[in-house]
């Protein structure tokens, strides 16, 4: 596969190409799911392709192949070609790409339990035990929807500045989906995913039945127990799941370079942020929130990115100032930077764009106990459901599925439904104190177009607000 | 691309595998994306492949095979039902469509002129200079083209042929940060092509939207634009299926028979809308896609089924296979009698929304959701729009259903990168939204 790759490269600089690079992807795996208890049969996951992105004239071209030949790859690449030149008509100034250091590398992940070992069936047994379990509790749970996932992911990027990384990332994930209905009230927990990169121990060993466990019994608590939240200005405590997704959506998105230079401005949208915000203040001194693909068994892990930069940690916020934005090439040479290795793609059929890795809010010096004990009245949310933000990434909100009522020190009853709907600056300006413990949480961040879901971990430390405007339904 | 299928067909039969189906694909498709008035990147992808469905003894898999050969074939079966053996079954499995079928040619689906487009920029250009003549300084979008065969051929008799085409563009400009405007134009054939009304209706939209203020909160008649509309529309599709009711994803569940609408609102999926962009001549088990009546004058009637939750129900498929799945292919909110002035003559005090983006569930079965408006967003006091921003539609699903009060009589057919599902929709009124904002 090493020759087609470098065809495609050679192939391309022939053409008339100023930078070219290919990727092959090859992606096995296999997906299951139980519905109510029922198996839904198997997914037999088996794709792989190679994709080419070419810059002519200062225009950029993309195509892909998933017929495997050299007739093809040159077809795709002669495309690309054409692209780029017609597209290089259609710009005000032509893109370049920052310079950077340029290696020759294999990494892989190693699996203690490799999954491609173990039979569909014996899968399907973490299912089951799922369902099991939440069956034990005794809660009544009418829908139940799971899902098991894994896939090794093999990657070979070459490009014309002398990139060559070939990596082979496993990665393994369970769902769920559980409605508890007790009381004649319905409670949901929908979409919660555990996730890493690695094989097949990681989920054993994080045992995924006992978080479905425990959320059934939270909503159940709820049911019978939750009261309303307390409106007005309280203190707000958040859980390292709750601080992780809004790290994500107001720190990490508006803080991509390709955002904020308008490239994804009729999708995902724009940014608050400015690139002549880096050093302004944004958040109170305790706030640090930290980008790293290179956290060993992360969900969103790698330590090159696709276009062969080598990955970092990132510090976007550092006490509270604007410390850096996440870039590629194309956007670190508008900044006059380097790259920090923020190119990421989904599949060869897709070109690498800005996106983010493992993002989360730095720990602190404080105990959960030091967290809570001078809070009169406020709410702790440990998970939620509903949560959205708007497309320049500044108004956004957080509604609560678990969540306690602290009162003088400590946490009380279950309330319903608390709502978090604040400004970016006002969300990290309320904070006071951050916990010591870092726990991280795996979504599937979306941006792109064609849509690109890319494996992402989100969390951090526990967080204090004080004085906010809680909301209730 | 049929011999490949008949070979996997055959060799499944070998293998003893009972219900076969082969979905092969050859697809070409092209992309221009733009943004601040200059394109940014053009792609095209070339994809060939087979999906397979095999079922044995009631236990059901899938996979796609990419590398065609017979030796990969075998290998991918073999594969396949090494796995299956040991497996549970999938008790509530009823089979697949009993064919063969007879189709008919959808019009305005396939258009050789699209097919044999060289050069799509001239339209990207032609859509940024309509939105810069309305006023607008920042133009960003996309345009695709399609061309898309399908061949599907099934162990119950099914062999079946589709070649589709399709152009489609979607527009954003701007004016500052604050003010932009959206329009979208996707069809199936070239002649019906539009790019500069989704430029103008974006660079209408930004221009109106100049200084915004902080937007209200409570509660609001709200008149949504089809851009709008059709995103709540789009989501509500998934719930449509009785894959998402059984796995605790809609709140029409157990909602059979009842009303989940206002009287004079009627939801259909049609899968053979002349051009619309999800229409296909059948569905992925064969059956010929029809027009089915979701919700009748605010009566919910039917989930979207295939054949084996059909029989699972005693019902007969609506032709919307999705083997695992049953998915919409077009969805469609039957218009009104209002022109767009008498709908917006109706308001005396409320808001005008003309896009929403990023729209999530607090709770799929009760259907508690918000949604956040971007591009122009204003306030309509007698007949005047005053822009606004920062809010959000916080509020339930099945209510704003329940309380539209008026429909345009003209649809718009939406398809862009929030709008998954095609959705044809009118600008549609909806009395009491809820409305809510960020205070601190």
């Amino acid at each position: 596969m090493h020759e087609l790759v470098e065809f495609a490269v050679e192939k391309a600089l022939e053409l008339g190409a100023e930078y070219a690079e290919a990727r092959f992807e090859e992606k096995s795996g296999t997906s299951l799911a139980m519905k109510n208890g029922n198996p839904e049969g198997l997914e037999v996951l088996a794709d792989r392709g190679i994709g080419v992105r070419v810059l002519v004239n200062g225009g950029m071209g993309f195509a892909s192949t998933n017929v495997l030949t050299k007739e093809s790859v040159a077809e795709a690449v002669k495309k690309a070609v054409k692209l780029a030149k017609a597209a290089s008509k259609v710009r005000n100034e032509p893109i370049r790409f920052s310079e950077e250091d340029f290696h020759e590398v294999y990494y892989e992940v190693k699996m203690r339990k490799d999954f491609r070992d173990v039979s569909p069936e014996e899968k399907l047994e973490l299912l089951r035990e799922i369902e099991e379990e939440v069956k034990a509790t005794g809660v009544n749970v009418p829908m139940r929807f799971l899902r098991y996932f894994d896939q090794v992911w093999h990657k070979i990027i070459i490009n014309s500045d002398g990139a060559f990384i070939e990596s082979v990332i496993p990665r393994v994930s369970t769902m769920y989906n559980l409605v508890v209905f007790e009381n004649g009230q319905m409670e949901q927990a929908p979409f919660v995913q555990r996730a890493f990169s690695g094989g097949l121990e990681l989920i054993e060993k994080d045992e995924p039945w006992k978080w479905a466990v425990k959320d059934v019994m939270a909503l159940k608590r709820l049911i019978y127990e939750g009261e309303k939240p307390p409106e007005g200005k309280v203190d707000l405590v958040i859980s390292p799941e709750v601080a992780g997704i809004a790290v994500h959506e107001s720190v990490g998105h508006p803080y991509e370079a390709d955002r904020i230079m308008g490239r994804e401005a009729a999708q995902a949208g724009e940014s608050f942020v400015k690139p002549d915000m880096l050093g302004e203040r944004i958040g109170s001194d305790v706030v640090t929130v930290i980008e790293d693909p290179t956290i060993p068994n992360s969900w969103g892990f790698y330590l090159y990115d696709d276009e062969g930069v080598k990955a970092r940690p990132r510090y976007l916020i550092r006490n509270g100032i604007i410390n850096e934005f996440l870039t590629n090439r194309e956007y670190a040479y508008k900044l006059g930077q380097r790259s920090n290795a923020s190119a990421r793609a989904i599949n060869y059929n897709r070109e690498p764009i800005v996106r983010m890795a493992n993002t989360y809010l730095a720990p602190g010096d404080h105990s959960f106990e030091e967290l809570i004990e001078d809070i009169k009245l406020g709410v702790y949310m440990v998970s939620f459901n509903e949560w959205n933000i708007d497309d320049r990434r500044y108004q956004q909100r957080y509604i609560g599925r678990e969540a306690y009522l602290i009162e003088n020190g400590e946490i009380k009853q279950p309330v319903r439904r608390p709502i978090l709907e604040i400004t970016t600056r006002a969300l990290w300006s309320s904070v006071d104190a951050v916990g010591k413990e870092v726990e991280m949480f795996p979504g599937t961040c979306g941006k792109g177009e064609p849509g690109q879901g890319v494996p992402v971990w989100m969390g951090g430390a526990h967080a204090r607000l004080r004085e906010i405007p809680l909301r209730r339904p | 691309m049929f011999e490949i299928n008949e070979l996997i067909l055959k060799k499944a039969k070998e293998f003893g595998f009972g219900d076969v189906v082969v979905l092969s694909y050859e697809t070409n498709r092209r992309q221009v994306r733009f943004a601040n008035n200059e394109i940014t990147v053009a792609k095209n992808w070339h994809e060939r492949k087979a999906e397979l469905f095999v079922e044995l003894d009631k236990r059901v898999a899938g996979t796609t095979i990419t590398e065609l050969s017979e030796e990969n074939i075998e290998r991918t079966l073999k594969t396949l039902l090494a796995n299956m053996k040991g497996m549970a079954p999938k008790e509530d499995y009823y089979g697949i469509a009993e064919g063969p079928f007879d189709y008919k040619d959808i019009p305005e689906t396939f258009d050789k002129a699209i097919v044999e487009l060289d050069e799509p920029n001239e339209y990207v250009e032609r859509a940024i200079n309509a939105a810069l003549e309305e006023g607008a300084k920042r133009v960003a979008g996309v345009l695709y083209t399609d061309h898309d065969r399908l061949y599907l051929t099934t162990s119950n008799g099914v062999e079946a042929f589709d070649e589709g085409t399709g152009i489609e563009i979607s527009v954003r400009a701007f004016i500052g940060d604050l003010e932009s405007g959206h329009g979208t134009n996707s069809v199936r054939v070239l002649k019906k092509f539009d790019p500069e009304s989704a430029g103008r209706k974006a660079g209408e939209i930004a221009k109106l939207a100049q200084n915004p203020e902080q937007g209200p909160e409570g509660r609001f008649d709200v008149i949504f634009d089809p851009l709008a509309f059709a995103n709540l529309l789009s989501y509500m599709s998934f719930m449509t299926s009785a894959y998402a009711a059984e796995a605790g994803f809609s709140f029409l569940v157990n909602k059979l028979g009842q009303k989940v609408a206002a009287e004079g609102v009627t939801i259909k999926d049609i899968g053979n809308l002349p051009n619309g962009y999800g229409t296909r001549k059948f569905d992925d088990e064969g059956v010929p896609t029809r027009e089915t009546t979701i919700i009748e004058n605010g009566t919910f009637r039917t989930f979207l089924l295939n054949t084996s939750l059909a029989k699972k129900y005693g019902a007969e498929t609506t032709a919307n296979a999705g083997l695992v799945m049953p998915h919409a292919w077009n969805i469609v909110l039957e218009p009104g009698d209002y022109s767009k002035e008498e709908l917006f003559d109706e308001v005396k005090k409320g808001i005008y929304i003309t896009n929403v983006w990023y729209t999530r569930f607090q709770n799929y079965v009760a259907g508690d959701f918000s949604t956040i408006p971007r591009d122009g967003i204003f306030l309509v006091e007698n007949g005047e729009l005053k822009p606004i921003r920062n809010i959000r539609v916080s509020d339930n699903l099945q209510r704003i259903l329940e309380n539209i009060v008026a429909l345009g009589k003209d649809l718009y057919h939406i398809h862009w990168w929030e709008v998954n599902t095609p959705v044809s929709t009118p600008y549609v009124l909806v009395k009491d939204v809820g409305i809510t904002r960020a205070t601190k």
